[in-house]
């Protein structure tokens, strides 16, 4: 990392000056403890997973059954995932840049994307591209998913972004043009590596919302996980059984990835500090 | 104080005099799944309009009850049903077998088999089995969507409603679908956009009724609502109906 020392933002004497050590900081002195949240992830992960050993054993019909034929909806739950936050983080980098832009035109574009986005409801925006437009468009139902899910994520990621990138002290930017780099190499070596660091945990979270409100594109008759629990409940009645199947399922991968992004945001504060 | 006092009595005695009469016109509520024309829809008044809708009127006229029906959809309409925010279900429901142990019927009122909807320029494809390696769209949960189902070759497409897999059909993302010939005849013939580009193939391909559902051992609504099915049946209410709505 190319971040410039304390020294950088012309606070001398402040040994804490970086706002991600500093946010770092109050979170873990307001909040009672890290303990506490790492004993109710437990229970809850621990929890879930035993539940979903336990019933499959203990009742083999029907949860057995629901366990053969409601995964198959994991490919799609993880297709549209993964590849909407991925095109949703160029989107939102790019819309994040914009909207900090100088250029007026393309600080506006920024400016009214994230707003009509974000003001349009994610299950309306999924109908809107599948089907109304889809006389024009003719995506199928995983690509106009994909696309809404991006679309819609990256005007949230944008607001993050823009929030990251302001986060970091202007005196950053000044010293790395007092030093000689371009505003270009100042923005990709030392703002955006910084800024990196603060956004990592929203970026997580968003992830893990993304990954929840990927089970609305069943609406689309994608057979994602949460389709196949529904397709299971519509023949056999097994709503309380099918549903709850589905819910464990959901309530694994997310409390899997809530902890991965907790490691990775303790790993980039120790790895933060060691240049202090 | 008399004057109170008599009018006090004037009313009990109006109350005793009217509780018969409201003991006579018990209230079934019906959950409906108004997406599905002409059988239960919303019309552009916002009211609820269909073949099953003026039944369970003329019904409920015959038999002496007051009829509702609510609104709801029909993924989870008979999880609904089981949780008494209803009494019965009319929503062009398919008497089975499996539906059968889990609920109990009226008799039947209706027939209406499965029947495929392909675009106009297809041909030579008028079976289900023919359509091997396709993509066919159904709603979720209908006897339609169990008929595809049994075709392991075939790509089963479940909607939440009938009509986005009609309109998924004319978009041409999906290469027919099944529906209830009532309902299909009406989006096929009726409708201006798709009675150009669709078409009906073939003839009823399951013999199907429909009935209305009620949770099972609740004998008396079903008392109820058989008796007034007779009437209508006898009257000759039931096939004007048809012949208004179907024909």
């Amino acid at each position: 990392m190319t971040a410039l020392g304390p020294a950088g933002d012309g606070m001398r004497g402040r040994p804490q000056a970086d706002p991600a050590s500093a946010m770092h900081l109050n979170e873990s002195s307001l909040i009672p403890g890290d303990r506490e949240t790492l004993a109710a992830w437990k229970i809850a992960f621990f929890g879930a997973i035993a539940l979903t050993v336990a019933l499959p054993l203990l009742r083999p019909h029907p949860f057995l059954e629901i366990l053969a034929f409601v995964p198959e909806g994991l490919t799609a739950t993880f297709t549209v995932t993964l590849a909407s936050i991925g095109l949703a983080l160029v989107l939102g980098l790019l819309a994040g840049l914009g909207r900090i832009a100088r250029t007026t035109v393309i600080n506006r574009i920024a400016t009214v994307y994230v707003e009509v986005v974000r003001g349009i409801p994610l299950l309306v925006q999924l109908f809107y591209i599948y089907y109304a437009l889809g006389p024009l468009l003719h995506l199928n139902g995983l690509l106009s998913a994909i696309a809404a899910l991006s679309i819609c994520y990256g005007a949230y990621l944008a607001e993050i972004f823009r929030a990251g990138l302001q986060s970091i002290p202007k005196g950053q930017m000044e010293a790395a043009l007092a030093l000689g780099l371009s505003r270009t190499q100042a923005l990709w070596r030392v703002i955006l590596p910084q800024t990196i660091r603060v956004i990592l945990p929203p970026i997580g979270n968003e992830f893990i919302a993304l990954l929840k409100d990927s089970s609305l594109v069943s609406i689309l008759a994608v057979s994602d996980l949460l389709r196949r629990g529904r397709e299971y409940a519509s023949t056999t009645f097994d709503y309380l059984e099918a549903y709850t199947v589905v819910a464990l399922i959901y309530l694994i991968m997310t409390l899997f990835f809530s902890r991965l992004v907790g490691l990775l945001e303790e790993r980039m504060r120790t790895h933060g500090r060691q240049h202090h | 104080m008399t004057l109170l006092r008599k009018a006090r009595l004037a009313l009990a005695a109006l109350t005793l005099a009217a509780l018969p009469l409201l003991a006579a016109q018990p209230r079934l509520v019906f959950g409906s799944d108004c997406t599905f024309p002409p059988m239960e829809m919303v019309d552009a008044h916002k009211q609820l309009v269909g073949f099953d809708i003026d039944l369970i009127h003329a019904v409920a006229r015959a038999a002496g009850f007051e009829a509702v029906v609510k609104n709801t959809a029909w993924d989870g309409i008979f999880a609904g049903l089981a949780a008494g925010d209803y009494d019965a279900v009319l929503s062009s429901v398919t008497i089975t077998p499996e539906r059968a142990r889990t609920l109990d019927f009226s008799s039947p009122y209706l027939e209406a088999g499965q029947v495929l909807i392909v675009p106009q320029g297809l041909n030579g494809l008028t079976t289900l089995g023919q359509f091997g390696g396709k993509k066919v769209g159904a709603q979720i949960g209908t006897t339609g969507a169990l008929e595809v189902g049994k075709h392991r070759d075939i790509t089963l497409k479940a909607y939440d409603e009938a009509g986005l897999a009609v309109e998924d059909l004319y978009v041409g993302r999906i290469d027919a679908v099944v529906l209830d010939s009532p309902t299909a005849r009406n989006y096929v013939l009726r409708n201006e956009r798709y009675k150009s580009r669709l078409k009906i193939v073939g003839t009823p391909f399951t013999d199907e009724h429909y009935g209305i559902a009620v949770k099972k051992g609740n004998q008396k609504a079903l008392d109820l609502i058989n008796r007034g099915l007779d009437a209508i049946r006898k009257d000759g209410t039931l096939a004007r109906l048809v012949h208004k709505w179907l024909d």
